[in-house]
């Protein structure tokens, strides 16, 4: 017996990058026009969620903030397999920093009760900050275990492996704990047959969903609401610039052919100097 | 946008005694952590704006000539954890130590400042949240500057800040830098990227004083073991220190195409080979490779991107190298707007002859007729 019983996931709804959809052509997105896509890096920490579920046993729940189309992103956890979904959502929460963002979140788990491992993703691709999940791990005051690679469980203990600057570290950690899942991990693939079914079943059927996905309020999970959105957030972006001309002026070696080009370069910069004697 | 002051505005907590600037610095087994060294670099022109003290923290055992390095390098003051269950990183006592520390100073630090680096990432939210302060992550700038808050949900934080950490970061998804700021608590915190900042020259003339600060730990700051460490370090991709780098994109057109980047940093003396991050979320290289924003930040002498775009996203991750040399076939790729040379052309037909035109070099260098370098 492992003893593990509840499972909880975060993830979160961001902006699609990966489709040309809301694409510009220099890579920056154009909201408007943007789809949206459960969080790359959410998907990792979902399979890990569910692999301790299909490994060891327990329920997954798969807990997330975000306006009310982040719905999709739970019944596509449920298609994996997971067994529930709770979306916050909340008008108060708007303009959330990550501080602000992990007191909210922390509330929700919370109420959700006892729970023996929580997984995020490493980083958001919108917020991108890897901060929301140690600020949660220290409102439960929870060990953690950050850029998690693979893991197993034994004797009621985490084993893990986590990424350090320039190589690997092997940790072992009392239960529960947090686990920020890196992109080294295994990613989310296969749907399960059990999963979709009833993720189809779930859009018909808007009763049934109710009984699988909760959205809940800052009421229900006893959140005060000074703490968060704006209010409760310690920072604010207070001004952006353009990014300006950096690297001067560009040179440009065109329309010949490629020995002439290159000679062009050889001739007016420096990079002989770094070749192999 | 320098946000100058109106004339009639009046600093909030004008009166209030400014704490100094206060930096992280990362050892591993002993070993001095660069993005350490560089924040010292960084913090010191903080501390010289907010005309405050310059001062590090530094954690571990057995840290020998350490905290006198650290003066070295720029700190009016070092605070020493010096413990054995202090010798390995870990989330809870590390953050338990600087806790403490920070509780029981008199007045707090105005600004505290950690690496982007896994420690760093683990430890700054742990401690910003514990003294629910604001964290911004992966800074490219730093500056000491006004701001008046005019307006906005909640009138308590309405009013003219003297002295407010700028926090500099390129902004997600748009061609923008933004500036975050929370002046409304110390210390005001953030993260920076590795190899953004510029180390001061090492002066041993330098004074400062060195603080040993008490380790009391708890028992539940024991809940995590560390088992075992491995370095790996330069297991063939040494980024930071490559004197040069052939950076692939999209444009190599499949894993294939790296081969011949290899071919090309094989012509270098201190070569390493970068990407993009298509290329890597595509499976052609590994994620150790990626250069940018969630990747590496690299500054060699000589940048070599082939089939690459130029996101805003690669672009904050090797902008600052020596010379920037790019080859694309698209005349109006974003690339070409801050490299310094520019190819157009297929990679396929100028990189081969970038590597003959090179040996050939090798081979009649012995000679020295090769025209001098401009
Ligand atoms: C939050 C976030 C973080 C990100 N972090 C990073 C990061 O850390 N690093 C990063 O790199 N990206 C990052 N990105 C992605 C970034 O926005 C771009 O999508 C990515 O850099 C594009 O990679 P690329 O230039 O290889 O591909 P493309 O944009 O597809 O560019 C390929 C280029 O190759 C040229 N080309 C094609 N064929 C040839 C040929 N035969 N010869 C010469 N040229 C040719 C084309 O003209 C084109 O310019 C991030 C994005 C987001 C949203
Ligand atoms: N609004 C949110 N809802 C659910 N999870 C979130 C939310 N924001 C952040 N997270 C989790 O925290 C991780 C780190 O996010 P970030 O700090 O924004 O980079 C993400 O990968 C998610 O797992």
């Amino acid at each position: 017996m492992s003893g593990i019983t509840d499972i909880i996931v975060l993830i979160k709804q961001v902006p699609d990058t990966t489709s040309k959809a809301g694409l510009n052509p220099d890579g920056t997105i154009d909201r408007a026009r943007a789809k949206r896509m459960l969080n790359p890096f959410d998907r990792y920490a979902l399979q890990a969620a569910l692999h301790v579920k299909k490994t060891y046993g327990g329920k997954v729940t798969a807990l997330s903030m975000g306006p009310p189309p982040a719905v999709e992103i739970l019944l596509e956890a449920i298609e994996h397999g997971a067994d529930q979904g709770y979306l916050l959502s909340d008008r108060r929460l708007a303009a959330s920093d990550t501080l602000a963002t992990a007191y909210a979140l922390h509330k929700c788990i919370l109420y959700l009760g006892k729970f023996d491992l929580l997984f995020t993703g490493l980083q958001t691709t919108d917020g991108d900050t890897a901060q929301v999940g140690p600020q949660i791990a220290e409102r439960l005051d929870l060990s953690q275990v950050t850029y998690c690679e693979g893991f197993s469980i034994q004797n009621g203990k985490l084993h893990a492996r986590r990424i350090i600057e320039g190589g690997h570290q092997d940790v072992i950690t009392e239960l529960p704990a947090l686990v920020t899942v890196a992109n080294a991990y295994h990613t989310l693939e296969y749907k399960t047959i059990r999963g979709a079914r009833l993720a189809q079943e779930l859009l018909r059927d808007e009763a049934l969903k109710n009984q699988y996905i909760h959205t809940i309020t800052l009421d229900d999970v006893n959140a005060d609401p000074e703490l968060c959105g704006l209010k409760g957030s310690p920072t604010i972006v207070a001004h952006t610039d353009k990014v300006g001309q950096i690297g001067g002026q560009c040179t440009m070696h065109q329309g010949k052919s490629a020995d002439i080009l290159i000679k062009e370069i050889m001739d007016c910069t420096n990079i002989k100097e770094f070749a192999k004697q | 946008m320098t946000e100058e002051s109106p004339n009639q505005a009046i600093p909030i907590n004008a009166s209030q005694p400014i704490g100094e600037v206060l930096v992280y610095i990362e050892q591993c087994l002993g070993e001095l952590q660069p993005v350490g060294l560089e924040l010292l670099g960084a913090g010191r022109q903080l501390a010289d704006k907010l005309e405050r003290p310059l001062s590090a923290i530094v954690l571990g055992y057995n840290l020998g000539d350490i905290p006198k390095t650290i003066i070295a390098q720029g700190a009016d003051k070092v605070y020493v954890a010096d413990h054995p269950d202090l010798e390995q990183y870990r989330t809870l006592p590390y953050r338990r130590v600087i806790c403490n520390w920070l509780e029981q100073m008199e007045v707090e630090p105005h600004t505290m400042l950690l690496g982007s680096t896994t420690t760093g990432r683990d430890l700054a939210p742990r401690i910003a949240a514990h003294f629910t302060t604001g964290l911004t992550a992966d800074t490219t700038e730093l500056d000491i500057g006004p701001y008046e808050h005019k307006g906005g949900s909640d009138p308590s934080k309405i009013g003219l800040y003297a002295n407010c950490l700028y926090a500099i970061r390129p902004s997600f998804g748009e061609s923008l830098k933004a500036r975050i700021l929370g002046p409304w608590k110390n210390p005001q915190m953030a993260t920076t990227r590795p190899g953004v900042m510029i180390p001061l020259k090492l002066d041993w003339e330098r004074h400062g004083e060195i603080i040993p600060i008490p380790v009391n730990l708890l028992q539940e700051d024991y809940r995590l073991v560390v088992e075992e460490t491995f370095r790996e370090v330069n297991k063939g991709v040494n980024l930071t220190q490559a004197d040069v780098i052939v950076s692939g994109g999209y444009g190599l057109g499949g894993p294939d195409g790296f081969e011949l980047l290899n071919q090309l940093a094989a012509c270098f003396d201190n070569a390493a080979v970068g990407a993009s991050r298509k290329v890597v979320d595509c499976g052609w290289v590994p994620y150790v490779h990626q250069v940018g924003q969630t990747g590496k930040t690299v500054r060699p002498k000589v940048y070599i991107a082939c089939g690459i775009s130029g996101a805003i996203q690669h672009r904050v991750g090797m902008q600052n190298s020596d010379l920037i040399i790019a080859i694309n076939k698209d005349p109006d790729a974003p690339i070409f707007k801050f490299a310094h040379h520019g190819i157009v052309g297929d990679l396929y037909q100028v990189i081969p002859e970038m590597i003959r035109q090179l040996k050939k070099n090798s081979n009649t260098s012995s000679t020295k007729e090769v025209s001098s370098i401009v």
